[in-house]
């Protein structure tokens, strides 16, 4: 078996930017299945743009984001759809639609994609809650929960469809120390339990270290990946000096 | 007798029924969200069908995400057999740590779970607090914008000329195309509509006056004032929601920076300048809408050109002006105060938007009543 195939994702060549402007030229890397990757860099490195570009949300320049071995940047249509259901997305700010209750928002997907009684996709909806910590907030307005409260109905609804593969941006961004914590502790039960394969981009240190397996660091200068490994190996032997004053939280 | 799903699906089951009434349900393949609905409703017909007592299930050679979790919890608490004790045989560790995730307690909270209802005339009290607190506020920001507008006068150089101009220009210059075509059609209308009932007393020349005194008297303005309300207040009302759901007039407060200074004089004062003008315009607009229908009636330019003449005079066109002058400060205060008014969440600007919009029509149409009875009062 090659490194392709036990890859969930493979990123080949992939230039990406805005309009003339490249932020990150030919990077190449995969995640293997199962587990937690974390994408590091400064800030302005291009990070979420590259998080956009995993996602879908945006076409690359150049080169190719393939999810279990298909092409996201070349399939249309169905194939498009079909690549994009095995994954979920936890945006920054939870994403939850402000007009729907909590188990609504997480059902939605369920009432879009299935055709399951609706006895069925209550009772998933609210197994999902359960297992985010929610249930006691099934019928509570987005605007009625707390930011990490927001975050773990973000992933309830991201996990509903039992996607392999979940994207988070920023989890722990706004959230308090104590929150933070048991969020990775919820980040680490599902890769754990459920098999899910966790990409995130972070700026948490403490995240970092508490559930990524493995993680790249950006250069903006380089526009490209400097280093490659686990948190406790690129904080303690990254051949760059800034790579390791950055994950020991120095200035350079 | 066993009994084997005859549909063609990746998950098959077999239901036989022994003696004692106790039902064998053997699961096999794949139950996922796509297998999952057809099963659910194909089994609860089977099972109801059987008339079991005691059901025993054996799950094996069952794979399940989610989907099929619900149909066995489901089955395990007796939804497909009310009143039968379900023992479910053979799920994997992983599976059986995910159903118990599963929770009756959950999904009867949320059956039970309904919007509260409350009283007429509880509503009726909340409306009517809501509006005075709303009046109470609009009196309070016609006094701070009204002393703001007085403080600038005198000392000029602190208003921000360069954003008055900005609003200027895109709420009255490139506003000129759509006040051109609105008011040319309504001028145009009411020369046809008027047309008829006056050829009825031979007075079809007095289309024109009709059509210069309303276009200078109510129209001209009103036109105008609605355009700004729709196309430049609702802008100042999503651009200062959004800079509050931004918190960015939490910053200039803590700044020590008024809001209304900052930010709502320069529209007001460009409100109060460029209404006028779009006035002046949208009545020439509406005359030259008018003016070909009378030449297609048969009337020569130069004759309707002395009709408006003498029946217009200057008055008339005061009258139109000083209107116009308060709408534009009714429209751009109004869309400022709504706009400050902001709430939170994702609805809270579109709410603020309509609300500009509504409240702006609604206050220009109020005003014009007001100036209407004075004018006629002091005519008599």
């Amino acid at each position: 078996m090659n490194g392709a195939t036990r890859n969930l994702i493979e990123v080949r060549d992939l230039t990406v930017g805005y309009g003339n402007r490249v932020v990150l030229e030919k990077i190449n890397f995969g995640v293997r299945k199962g587990e937690v990757f974390a994408i590091l860099g400064a800030s302005g490195s291009g990070k979420s743009t590259l998080l956009k570009h995993l996602i879908g949300l945006y076409q690359p320049l150049q080169g190719d984001v393939r999810i279990s071995g298909a092409s996201l940047v070349q399939a249309e249509g169905e194939d498009r759809l079909r690549i994009l259901r095995k994954f979920g997305v936890l945006y920054q700010s939870g994403a939850l639609f402000g007009s729907l209750t909590t188990v609504e928002n997480v059902r939605l997907p369920l009432d879009e994609f299935t055709e399951l009684p609706e006895v069925a996709k209550d009772l998933i909806a609210l197994s999902k809650l359960r297992l985010v910590g929610l249930e006691s907030a099934a019928t509570k307005l987005p605007a009625d929960l707390s930011g990490g409260m927001q975050k773990r109905a973000g992933i309830a609804r991201a996990i509903v469809m039992d996607p392999c593969l979940l994207f988070l941006d920023e989890p722990s961004a706004g959230l308090d120390p104590i929150t933070s914590a048991g969020l990775d502790a919820l980040i680490r039960e599902l890769a754990r339990g459920l098999g899910i394969t966790f990409v995130m981009v972070t700026h948490e240190l403490a995240s970092i270290y508490s559930v990524a397996d493995r993680a790249i660091v950006l250069d903006p200068q380089m526009r490209g990946i400097v280093a490659e490994g686990t948190p406790a190996w690129l904080r303690d032997h990254a051949p760059q000096p800034w790579v390791r004053h950055f994950l020991n939280r120095q200035v350079a | 007798m066993p009994v084997a799903t005859p549909v063609d699906l990746p998950v098959r089951w077999e239901l036989s029924v022994l003696p004692d009434g106790t039902g064998q349900l053997a699961l096999f393949g794949e139950l996922d969200a796509s297998s999952t609905p057809v099963a659910w409703r194909n089994l609860e017909a089977e099972l109801a069908a059987a008339r079991v007592s005691r059901l025993e299930v054996d799950v094996r050679q069952l794979v399940s995400d989610s989907a099929g979790l619900a149909l066995l919890y489901y089955l395990s608490v007796g939804g497909m057999t009310p009143g039968v004790r379900v023992n479910i045989t053979g799920l994997n560790p992983e599976l059986q740590h995910l159903l118990r995730s599963f929770s009756k307690e959950d999904f009867q909270a949320l059956q039970e779970h309904e919007p509260t209802c409350s009283l007429f005339v509880e509503d009726v009290g909340a409306a009517t607090s809501s509006w005075l607190g709303d009046l109470r506020q609009q009196i309070a920001f016609i006094g701070e914008v009204t002393l703001a507008v007085a403080a600038s006068l005198f000392r000029p150089r602190r208003m921000h000329w360069k954003e008055v101009f900005r609003v200027f220009e895109a709420a009255g210059v490139n506003a000129l195309p759509v006040v051109s075509l609105l008011t040319f059609l309504v001028g145009m209308v009411i020369a046809f509509e008027s047309a008829q009932p006056l050829a009825e007393f031979g007075a079809q020349v007095f289309v024109a006056n009709l059509l210069g005194l309303v276009m200078s008297r109510e129209l001209g303005p009103v036109m105008a004032a609605i355009m700004l309300a729709g196309r430049s207040g609702s802008s100042f009302a999503a651009e200062l929601g959004t800079m509050k759901v931004n918190e960015e007039l939490n910053a200039l407060e803590t700044m020590g920076l008024s809001p209304v200074q900052f930010l709502v004089i320069q529209r007001v004062v460009a409100g109060i300048l460029l209404t006028p003008v779009l006035t002046v315009y949208a009545m020439y607009a509406g005359l030259l809408g008018g003016i070909p229908v009378l030449l297609g009636l048969g009337f020569p330019l130069r004759m309707v050109l002395q009709q408006i003449q003498t029946s217009l005079h200057f008055g008339d066109l005061a009258e139109g002006l000083s209107k116009s002058v308060v709408f534009g400060a009714i429209v751009a205060a109004v869309s400022c105060l709504r706009g400050l008014q902001t709430g939170e969440g994702p609805r809270a600007v579109g709410e603020s938007t309509t609300r500009s919009v509504v409240s702006s029509i609604l206050l220009i149409i109020l005003a014009d009543a007001i100036f209407a009875s004075i004018t006629y009062t002091l005519r008599k």
